[in-house]
């Protein structure tokens, strides 16, 4: 399937900031299930836009400007991806997948969650795909989507207390229970086409890989209760939210900041054909 | 686009650019076995020139020796060697000639030029070195000329991604071929590294994808075999890479789909290429083998082959 993303966010500062750093992970790369056939980033100053590698292998963009008022970062593309039923080959894979067992603050468990995932675990034995998709259908069960009480920073144990958040709650309490039961995970930031139509939707869409013995990384939408799939374009990974986020940075004097933020992913139609074949 | 179209606008960029990457051979075997003996080590360079060029077994069943005469006379003039140089250039006027009205004039010239030249120029062969230099000279100008035109003449669509196509999976092959070939002078645990056999050696590995001044412009250090391996497999900046030529492959295929609206075998199988190229490092394929990397490169760059003739071709 071929996806027209558009993504474009912007921070109006008032009173003006002195200095922006920003580090934008807002580029995808390319993998079995999913190529990048076009991809670029504007930025509405005249700024520098230097290109890097994370640890993850994300590619990222460092911005740094001021004195700045307004900032407007568009990044558009076309993705053309495969559905592979969730399995991911030809990734970047720099780190044993054990180093995603580590725990972060916004993915740590209580007493509560910990049960849980242990429980599950117990019930699927040796079947980690099995304990995976379990997991995924309990979150999505036990949680509802709501984008009024949680926040970026909502952590993973708050989040299953209120039993309400975002995508982003979802994929943070999955990767905090499979790492509780054993199960190496992590977070991706990326877009996802939704089926119902929606072409404009008001942020990107996250969800977790979980690693699977003899299978390898797997994708997990709990939000959708789906294993990815070609609807789903695959931008960053990281540890937490915070590891994969699109803009991360940090800003010098200033006082209100306003931030905006409209992503359209769409499936781009597919010119019709002249082909002729001789058979 | 007729199939037969494409077929014939894909096997004609391959002509060319296999007789292209011949003279490069033969020119770079011809100065290593310039040096004494004692610098190239007992090797018969020849012989390897006939294994990167695909046409060992074949040459032993009308030679006995793989000597400088015999090894020349084979890869350029000899009509008994499909690939030879002159058949190349027959080969690619032929397939030319069936799609005239797909190419621009300025192509067709060259090949048709090259086609004459060979008649009457070449059609005796070369009788010295300095012939034979010439010669080389000529068909390494007709490619050149060949793409150019291709490049600043031809209209984008699907004619023009099909010759690309041929091109550069010509061109990732022979890349291919010389690293298999040489690999053993690459491997960082022999004996004698550093030493002038090597240096002669790896140089002449840079020559024939011209790519020495490349390395020193990249590197800035003296020869290293595992450099020479990263430049010639990942760089992507490096025209004859093989990571270069995947990247092309995958962006002329990606343009096919587009226009056709229909994506297939072909475009999924390199782009999984290209993403095993793009995420490997070099650490890493020292440690599985530069051999077997190659040779599944070779496999991989084949079944591509093998699938865009299917998909498209017939």
């Amino acid at each position: 399937m071929r996806l027209r993303i558009a993504h474009s966010t912007s921070y109006r500062y008032e009173p003006p900031a002195s200095g922006v750093i920003q580090i934008l992970r807002m580029t995808p790369g390319s993998h079995d299930g999913q190529y990048v056939a076009e991809w670029q980033i504007d930025v509405s100053t005249d700024s520098r836009l230097d290109t890097h590698q994370d640890a993850f292998g994300n590619i990222t963009h460092v911005l740094t400007y001021g004195p700045i008022a307004e900032l407007t970062i568009t990044v558009e593309g076309m993705i053309e991806t495969h559905d592979t039923g969730g399995v991911l080959r030809g990734t970047d894979e720099r780190f044993p997948p054990s180093l995603f067992l580590r725990s972060t603050p916004l993915t740590g468990v209580n007493p509560a969650m910990a049960a849980f995932a242990r429980e599950l675990r117990s019930e699927s034995e040796d079947d980690v795909l099995g304990f995976l998709h379990g997991l995924m259908m309990q979150i999505n069960e036990h949680m509802t989507f709501d984008e009024d009480p949680t926040n970026s920073g909502t952590s993973a144990v708050e989040a299953f207390g209120l039993k309400r958040g975002v995508c982003q709650d979802y994929a943070h309490i999955f990767i905090a229970c499979a790492r509780s039961a054993g199960v190496p995970a992590r977070f991706v930031a990326g877009h996802f086409l939704r089926s119902d139509g929606m072409v404009n939707q008001q942020a990107g869409h996250a969800w977790a890989e979980a690693f699977v013995p003899d299978l390898g990384w797997v994708g997990f939408d709990p939000a959708n209760a789906i294993c990815t799939t070609d609807a789903h374009a695959r931008v960053a990974i990281g540890l937490d939210y915070l590891g994969a986020a699109p803009v991360r940075g940090t800003r010098y004097g200033g006082g209100m900041e306003t931030l905006t933020v409209a992503v359209k992913v769409d499936q781009a139609g597919g010119r019709q054909g002249q082909s002729q074949s001789q058979s | 686009m007729l199939s037969r179209t494409a077929e014939n606008l894909y096997w004609l960029a391959r002509y060319v650019e296999r007789a292209e990457y011949l003279a490069r051979t033969i020119e770079a075997t011809q100065r290593v076995t310039a040096l004494p003996n004692t610098y190239i080590g007992k090797t018969n360079e020849w012989d390897s020139a006939l294994l990167t060029a695909g046409v060992s077994a074949s040459f032993y069943e009308l030679y006995e020796d793989a000597d400088e005469r015999n090894v020349v006379d084979y890869l350029s003039f000899s009509p008994a060697n499909p690939s030879s140089i002159r058949n190349c250039i027959e080969n690619a006027r032929l397939n030319s000639r069936s799609v005239r009205t797909a190419l621009t004039s300025e192509m067709w010239d060259t090949i048709n030029g090259a086609w004459i030249d060979l008649q009457e120029v070449w059609g005796k062969g070369a009788k010295t070195r300095e012939e034979l230099a010439k010669f080389l000279r000529f068909v390494q100008e007709t490619s050149l000329r060949f793409d150019g035109s291709a490049y600043r003449t031809m209209l984008r669509n699907d004619a023009y991604w099909f010759s690309r196509l041929g091109l550069h999976l010509e061109r990732a092959d022979n890349t291919a071929r010389i690293l298999d070939v040489k690999y053993h002078v690459l491997l960082p645990e022999e004996e004698h590294v550093g030493g002038p056999l090597d240096y002669y050696q790896w140089t002449s590995i840079l020559r024939s994808v011209s790519a020495l001044t490349a390395y020193h412009w990249v590197y800035r250090e003296t020869l290293k075999p595992w450099l020479i391996a990263d430049l010639l497999i990942l760089n992507d900046s490096l025209p004859r890479s093989l990571a270069s030529c995947y990247g092309n492959l995958v962006r002329n295929l990606d343009q096919i789909g587009v226009a056709y609206g229909r994506q297939g075998a072909a475009q999924r199988h390199a782009r999984g290429v290209r993403n095993r190229l793009e995420h490997s490092h070099m650490d890493d394929i020292f440690q599985h083998g530069v051999h077997e990397f190659i040779q599944e490169f070779i496999a991989d760059n084949g079944r591509l082959g093998e699938i865009i003739t299917k998909q498209y071709l017939i």
